[in-house]
């Protein structure tokens, strides 16, 4: 079965959330991944704001600087028959619950 | 490994105002607003693992932990390690794993140490509730904006001269011995009585966080009342006062969000074990020399609970038991009170005088309810007309909808009030 890297981009200039959104979100995302075990390959993580990025000849520079609204904030990879069902999957992700937005890859298959 | 459906209900909240306390009890108040980020921190954190990990065995004290830690970072970070940070960061890091348990027993008195911190003499009074519900009680600004009617801005601003009063004054949490404790006990029990009466207040919005506020302040005057040196009579008739109100709470508001008077009220919905419970305070509240206000509002609030119906209520003695509050703690509310309910025990008329005697400034203080009370006993005297006219002066004093749509109703039902 194809699979799917669905990256998850800063898009919204969110508040921190309160305690309370807090505990409300993480029941969303145990509620998702116990509504797709067989799909939901690797869960993912999120990723820190700063980073480091090596460029030609060995030069290392702090970043990656690009605007806040496309930085990468976390990823998960799923499985699906096709873009339709990795699509369905995503709509119930909690970041596209509270509005955010995710980009949906399909694997090359290289490896 | 367990799930997120286990955390008991509002855990990050009250984990917030615990950690936030233990932390500050250790670091200084100076430090709070490194803490409160910190444990902001050490939540969000957990928001990205325990889904992918499952949630630890002890969420509370990995909560610490890593709240700790972070605060531990951020002091270093600032460059703020003076001599006695380090030593206090040290100490905290060492104390960090072999604290957790015992420190499940200490949470009322870490938690209450910080309620007392808030309500330092140095702060106004209506600014130590919005800090203590947002350090304490883990609110965010936003929920406790909503929940006190007012801006995130307003309350923003607050919390932060709050925090500079208590930096100004250094304020300490090891200044409170046990004298310090005993003097602002007073002060404790009447934040704890506003935040109630805030969420509990007429001027409901449809907010749910309305009634988490009263659940905080019950919440709160619980772990007073079981705290040795809190637990006074004023305390437990306070508690029993809180309990009784709250049962009646879900039985105020129709399904549609519309306020519902206490003579609509469906008093077999009404929270029976609840009305108990406060009961049993009110009797432990009986005992020591002093009468508080709270003891007289229970003994009020405990005659309309056990009251069969509204027509059976006791109004002589609910009369007699404002008359007494009148008399040590006036205030126009007494006042508006004392009229209504002396125009059920006596008549209509004699309400109507005593709504006439309450002066001016008060009448002021007292809108859009002086004007309400006013056009209600009008009408049950069957003068239509001035009753109209003083529920119309009303709405167009009335601060939010719920209000507005709550007289309204009254004044489309005047006919029906003539023939009774």
């Amino acid at each position: 079965m194809p699979k799917y890297l669905l990256i998850y981009r800063d898009g919204l200039d969110t508040p921190q959330p309160s305690p309370e959104e807090i505990q409300q979100f993480l029941a969303m995302w145990e509620g998702w991944f116990k509504k797709f075990p067989d799909n939901i390959v690797d869960p993912g993580d999120g990723l820190l704001p700063t980073g480091r990025v090596l460029k030609q000849g060995g030069v290392v520079a702090d970043g990656p600087y690009v605007e806040a609204k496309e930085m990468i904030g976390g990823f998960t990879v799923v499985s699906a028959a096709s873009y339709e069902e990795a699509i369905e999957i995503a709509k119930e992700c909690p970041i596209a619950m509270v509005g955010g937005q995710i980009e949906i890859r399909e694997f090359a298959g290289f490896v | 490994m367990s799930s997120a459906t286990q955390l008991v209900e509002h855990f990050f909240r009250h984990e917030y105002g615990r950690i936030v306390a233990l932390l500050t009890s250790r670091m200084g108040t100076v430090n709070l607003q490194i803490i409160e980020d910190a444990v902001q921190t050490a939540m969000s954190r957990a928001l990205a693992n325990w889904p992918r990990v499952g949630i630890p065995d002890n969420p509370s004290a990995w909560l610490f932990r890593a709240a700790s830690n972070a605060a531990i970072d951020a002091l270093r970070h600032e460059a703020l390690v003076s001599k006695k940070i380090a030593q206090c960061a040290e100490s905290s890091e060492q104390s960090a794993f072999e604290q957790v348990d015992p420190l499940e027993n200490s949470v009322g008195d870490e938690t209450l140490r910080f309620l007392f911190l808030c309500c330092h003499p140095a702060i106004p009074a209506e600014s130590r509730v919005a800090l203590a519900l947002k350090t304490v009680g883990g609110f965010s600004v936003a929920e406790v904006a909503a929940g006190l009617l007012t801006t995130s801005a307003s309350i923003e601003k607050k919390i932060t001269r709050a925090k500079e009063k208590l930096r100004e004054h250094h304020a300490d949490l090891m200044e409170l011995g046990s004298g310090a404790l005993d003097d602002r006990l007073e002060s404790v029990q009447a934040t704890v009585y506003l935040m109630f009466n805030e969420g509990y207040a007429a001027t409901i919005g449809s907010s749910p966080i309305r009634a988490d506020l009263c659940n905080e302040a019950i919440r709160l005057c619980r772990m007073l009342a079981a705290h040795s040196q809190c637990d006074t009579p004023s305390t437990a008739a306070l508690l029993s006062l809180l309990l009784l109100h709250s049962a009646r709470m879900g039985e105020r508001t129709s399904s549609t969000g519309s306020i519902v008077l206490l003579a609509d009220q469906n008093r077999t919905q009404w929270d029976w074990a609840r009305v108990r419970e406060a009961m049993d305070w009110m009797t432990r509240s009986a005992d020591g020399d002093k009468l508080s206000r709270y003891h007289i509002e229970a003994a009020i609030a405990w005659e309309h609970s056990h009251a069969a119906t509204f027509a059976e209520t006791n109004w002589a003695k609910i009369v007699q038991l404002y008359n007494l509050l009148r008399k040590r703690f006036a205030s126009p509310a007494v006042q508006l009170n004392l009229a209504i309910a002396a125009s059920y025990a006596e008549n209509v008329q004699r309400g109507l005088r005593m709504l006439m005697e309450i002066s001016d400034g008060d009448r002021r203080v007292l809108r859009p309810w002086w004007d309400c009370a006013v056009a209600q006993l009008l009408a049950r005297d069957h003068q239509k007309q001035a009753a109209i006219s003083h529920w119309r002066d009303a709405l167009a004093l009335a601060t939010n909808d719920a209000q507005k749509a709550l007289i309204r109703r009254q004044l489309d039902a005047v006919p029906a009030h003539e023939d009774t």
